[in-house]
């Protein structure tokens, strides 16, 4: 008898310090996949004319990995790291100013795309992550491409041929390729 | 590696490393925004308290033109295609095969402003991260998110040191597995997206399991998040200097 209430209170404690665990494994993940997104735009892989940075594909694995939620701590702490003049963004320093800057509407747009991918992937299934890494290609997009038009002055039809069409290539690539990691690195995380 | 410990953070004593962090956070934020709204004449004018204050510091010159060189050729792509689609008053127009390209005036005008603006940006952020210790910079953070509601500020605080010691460690590991699947000519296979998966797979594996033993000696350090930043002090120079800023500033969008 002295012996099942010992247990049973040790339950609780095991409960509530699980939870403290659990919580301090997410925040280092999340920085991990944060530090991914910012070495992602020194990893270049040379294919076809435009060589693909692996930036936004991070973006979309800290979706599919972390969930809505931490995942945007993720891109939200690296997005505060640019801001504070950390040299995490492509093309080296930039500070605040890179918000300004005619980039500034891909990073922003980063935040909902990593929150849609988030959401789609809580159900674990390949095909719905897909999806929701296409529409957040696009919402990056939307807001990336109108940014850099209202920006630069240019025409429309120029951002979209200077902001978007080249890379669509190289996104097919990073989805299909952030579907597969996904796949096999779920197990690890869970593991504990 | 090399790319990243480049000309960042100098270990100095400037005059510049003298101004509290959060100072300088501040000046980044209001000169940001003043280059959006000033003139040729507001630019020129901090153009040339910035070339002072590099000449002053002192800033190697070699450095900062490493560090920002692949800025400029994206400053030339926004000129021309500035030049090129501003509608306007006609000066000449370039006949190349069945291209035409119209040159404005306008244009001519509005190219280098906009250049010249994020030019400055740039410059100016690059004196801050040359003149700021990364943790100090993360203390100033949590400082400024202490009012913000929802925002754990020291777990933000944190994460941003993890996120910087994680850096290195994962251009080390991506330099490593490389090298590995070389080793294994992977250089054989065509398919990039099974290049590339095979890459990124042991390489996010291994990151992710160090992660977690990183997480399980936090836990046995017994890490919380009440603990203690270190604190920030500010000077009579520091509320001067803003000052100066802030009229610096008001002059620029005036002329």
């Amino acid at each position: 008898m002295q012996l099942t209430k010992y247990i049973t209170k040790d339950k609780e404690t095991v409960r509530r310090e699980t939870k403290d665990s659990e919580q301090l494994r997410m925040t280092v993940h999340a920085s991990l996949l944060a530090a991914l997104i910012a070495a992602g735009a020194y990893i270049a892989v040379p294919i076809g004319p435009v060589p693909i940075v692996l930036q936004n594909m991070f973006i979309l694995l800290a979706g599919l990995l972390l969930g809505s939620r931490w995942g945007l701590a993720a891109v939200g702490i690296y997005l505060l790291a640019g801001a504070c003049g950390f040299p995490v963004f492509a093309g080296g320093t930039g500070g605040i100013g890179r918000f300004a800057g005619p980039t500034g509407g891909y990073l922003i747009g980063y935040l909902p795309a990593v929150f849609i991918v988030g959401l789609l992937s809580k159900y674990e299934k390949t095909t719905l992550d897909v999806v929701g890494m296409i529409l957040a290609t696009f919402v990056i997009y939307t807001i990336g491409v109108t940014w850099l038009q209202m920006i630069t002055g240019i025409a429309f039809s120029k951002a979209l041929a200077v902001g978007m069409y080249p890379f669509l290539v190289g996104d097919a690539f990073k989805i299909a390729a952030a579907a597969a990691i996904a796949k096999a690195i779920r197990p690890v995380m869970r593991k504990i | 590696m090399a790319e990243l410990t480049g000309a960042f953070f100098a270990r100095e004593n400037s005059f510049l490393h003298r101004i509290d962090v959060r100072f300088k956070m501040i000046f980044l934020v209001i000169l940001s925004i003043t280059t959006i709204q000033a003139g040729f004449a507001g630019l020129f004018i901090l153009f040339v308290i910035i070339v002072a204050a590099v000449i002053l510091a002192p800033i190697s010159i070699k450095g900062l033109i490493r560090e920002i060189k692949y800025f400029f050729i994206f400053l030339v792509f926004i000129f021309v295609a500035r030049t090129l689609s501003t509608p306007g008053e006609k000066l000449f127009q370039i006949v190349f095969f069945s291209v035409t390209l119209v040159i404005t005036k306008q244009g001519l005008i509005s190219g280098p402003l906009v250049c010249f603006r994020l030019f400055l940006v740039v410059l100016l952020g690059y004196l801050f991260i040359w003149s700021t210790y990364p943790s100090q910079v993360r203390v100033a953070v949590a400082w400024f998110l202490r009012p913000v509601p929802l925002i754990p500020e020291k777990k933000v605080a944190t994460m941003l040191s993890l996120l910087m010691r994680f850096l290195p460690l994962i251009l080390q590991e991506a330099k490593e597995t490389t090298d590995a699947q070389r080793a294994r000519c992977i250089e054989n296979r065509k398919n990039p997206v099974y290049r590339f998966i095979k890459l990124a797979v042991p390489m996010l594996r291994r990151i992710f399991l160090r992660a977690d033993d990183l997480v399980l000696a936090m836990e046995a350090r017994g890490y919380s998040e009440n603990r203690t930043l270190p604190r920030l002090y500010s000077k009579t120079s520091d509320w001067l200097s803003l000052a100066f800023i802030v009229i610096l500033s008001l002059m620029m969008t005036q002329i």
